[in-house]
Formats: structure tokens, C-alpha cells, sequence
């Protein structure tokens, strides 16, 4: 019987790693002006998927230490269980696609989703790296095994974390009000012309008391590319009528000659500052993102 | 605009107000037609506010009755 027990060393390296795996998506989920996931259900739900991920993550070394070689391929079922996560996610939004103010867009759901799977191999991958830290250590001191296991997991955290984020609009771009203007049923944002769906006088009315606007400044030429992409600028739209709410119009355009954006709309409550800021922290999808350096690169491709 | 045309919204022509007589044609869209501007007008605002639409004047003083 007491051979079959597992040892006090394995048992402290899996609850190390289970412990620094859940903490490290626990630290990634992030309540912040985008309000998702939403308080407590997807919590609860993402807490639980990264406790399973972190588990996954620490029995790896003991399985090995244990000549549990077969024990190891339940790696891959890890893999499976994040790409359900990733799919169940992409599933959800979509389901609420019709409910919102706007659309998210296909491309919105497909970077939300890549990111929580993401998320999910951060507490994988932390897990994994203390248990290692404490076989690699195994001292008799049990609890300095322990405190090596938290830095080096805390440092992990901190380069995947850093790694895996990705730029917000305010990065690329300057975002600056502009100046909402209606000529009959025409609607312009500093002279760029945007939309002729004010056609009633109650509509053009409305716009111009209420209605808010921001043009987007890239700041190289070659942030035209990923700005101009529909999925971009609709993922932008989206943030802007979920922060400041969506009291009837709203609509995004892209200028040709410099590159500039705007996105308009008539909100329920907030004023410019807010939209401003919720523009600027907008992120960058990571399906549009391209880089510039690498295609301008002599190192792959024809000569 | 090519791509962008064929994503979302889709927008869909619900009825059509004119005060010219000739363009109105039977079929769908609803085509309907007013004596005066502001017969027209609130014609038009009336269909909207029932479909729960946006309205459209063209430049040759059509309202068009659209849902996104």
C-alpha cells in the first residue's frame, strides 16, 4: 500500500505547479473596459479550464520520473481540451453575434478565441517549468525547492505574458475627435464624407446634438493595411458602441487619400474623452497584423 | 468597394417615396407615391418608424426606406 502512494516530493512538485498554473491564468483574466469574460460564470469557467491546464502541466515530470512513459501523451489530450476552449469560445460570440450593438466580426471572435486558448497554455506551460524546477533542484530543503519553483515560474509567466501581448490602436495610430457635420441627409467627420442614412429630420437632428466622433491617424503608411481591414475596423466600431452603448447610428469609414478612420456614432451615455480612450486601447488583431521588416526581407522568397 | 460589399450589414430596400409619378413601379420594393414634400416626408418617417428602419433622401428627392 505504501508503495503505491505517491511521494511527499511529487506531491509537493504537482500542487507547486497546480498552484503557480491556476495563479498564472488567474492573473490573466482581466476585467477591464471591455467587460469580458463577465463576472462570475466566465470566470468560473476560465479558472476551471486553466486549474485542469495547470494539472496537465505538473503530473508531466512526475509521470516521467515514474517511467510513465504512455502517462505523457495526455499532453496531447491538453491540446484537444484547449482547442475545444478556443472552439467553444468562438461558438458563444457568435451565438451573441445578433444581440449586441454591432458585430464583432469574424475576425474579433477568431483573435478572442486564439487568446484564450493562449491563455490556457501559459498555466500549462508554468506548471510544467516549477515541477521541473524542483526535480531539477531536489534539494532536501523542501521549501527552497519550492520558492525556486515560484521565481522561475513567475519569470516564465512574465516572458510568455509579454510575449503574447499584442499592440492596441493607440500604439499605431493617433486617435483625435473630429468634427461631425450633416448637409442634408449627409453625414461628414472633418470632411470626409460617411454616411446618407440621416434622410429624416429627427435622424439629422439627433447627430448633431448627440453624435460623437473620432478620426484615426495611422502613424506609418504601412498601418493603412492592417487599419483599413474591415475586421479591424469593426473589432473598433464594436469597442465603441460596447463602452458607450448604442443609441441608434453608428458607422465606421475609411479615408483613401491619407489613411484616416472614422468611427461615429450616437451613444447612449459617455462623452468624447471616453470614446477617444476606448478607441486607443482597442487592440490590434492579430489576423491583420503584418510586418512591414519582414517583407522587405532579401532572406526568403525568389531573387 | 468590392470585399467590403459583400460583408455585413446587408442592407435591404423596404419601400421607396416619390412625388414623381413614372417611378413608381408595381412589385417589390414598395414604391409608393406622395402629392407633396411634406406628405412625403411623413409618409417616409411613418413606414420607418414602423419597420424600424433608416430613411435615405436621395438627390432626387426620394426617400428610401432601408433596414441594415
Amino acid at each position: 500500500m505504501e508503495n503505491e502512494m505517491i511521494s511527499t516530493q511529487y506531491l509537493v512538485m504537482i500542487v507547486t505547479g497546480v498552484v503557480l498554473g491556476t495563479t498564472a491564468r488567474l492573473l490573466t483574466i482581466k476585467a477591464d473596459y471591455r467587460q469580458y469574460p463577465s463576472y462570475p460564470n466566465g470566470y468560473l469557467i476560465h479558472v476551471i479550464t486553466g486549474f485542469i491546464a495547470a494539472s496537465l502541466g505538473a503530473v508531466a515530470i512526475p509521470a516521467l520520473m515514474t517511467k510513465n512513459f504512455v502517462a505523457v501523451t495526455f499532453l496531447t489530450l491538453a491540446i484537444q481540451q484547449f482547442r475545444d476552449v478556443r472552439r467553444s469560445e468562438r461558438e458563444s460570440l457568435k451565438d451573441l453575434e445578433n444581440t449586441e450593438y454591432t458585430y464583432r466580426g469574424d475576425a474579433y471572435i477568431d483573435g478572442i478565441a486564439k487568446t484564450f486558448e493562449a491563455r490556457n497554455y501559459f498555466a500549462l506551460v508554468v506548471a510544467l517549468v516549477s515541477s521541473l524546477t524542483i526535480q531539477i533542484l531536489n534539494l532536501d530543503q523542501m521549501w527552497i525547492n519550492v520558492i525556486a519553483a515560484i521565481v522561475v515560474g513567475g519569470i516564465t509567466f512574465y516572458i510568455i505574458n509579454r510575449f503574447s501581448k499584442g499592440k492596441s490602436i493607440g500604439d499605431i495610430a493617433d486617435v483625435k475627435q473630429g468634427k461631425v457635420e450633416i448637409k442634408g441627409s449627409e453625414l461628414f467627420v472633418d470632411g470626409i464624407y460617411v454616411s446618407n442614412l440621416l434622410g429624416s429630420d429627427n435622424a439629422a437632428k439627433m447627430y448633431e446634438e448627440e453624435g460623437l466622433a473620432v478620426v484615426i491617424y495611422p502613424h506609418q503608411e504601412h498601418y493603412r493595411i492592417g487599419l483599413d481591414n474591415f475586421g479591424q475596423r469593426q473589432a473598433i466600431l464594436f469597442e465603441a458602441t460596447r463602452a458607450l452603448g448604442g443609441k441608434r447610428y453608428h458607422f465606421s469609414r475609411k479615408e483613401y487619400d491619407e489613411g484616416r478612420i472614422v468611427i461615429t456614432l450616437v451613444p447612449i451615455t459617455g462623452d468624447i474623452n471616453k470614446l477617444i480612450d476606448t478607441v486607443k486601447n482597442a487592440p490590434v488583431l492579430e489576423s491583420v497584423k503584418k510586418s512591414s521588416s519582414l517583407m522587405k526581407t532579401k532572406y526568403v522568397g525568389r531573387e | 468597394m468590392g470585399r467590403e460589399s459583400s460583408e455585413r450589414p446587408n442592407y435591404q430596400i423596404l419601400a421607396i417615396v416619390t412625388m414623381t409619378r413614372n417611378r413608381v413601379i408595381t412589385g417589390s420594393p414598395l414604391a409608393l407615391f406622395a402629392e407633396e414634400e411634406e406628405q412625403q416626408k411623413r409618409m417616409a418617417q411613418d413606414l420607418a418608424k414602423a419597420m424600424k428602419a433608416d430613411t435615405v433622401k436621395t438627390k432626387d428627392g426620394d426617400y428610401l426606406i432601408l433596414r441594415v
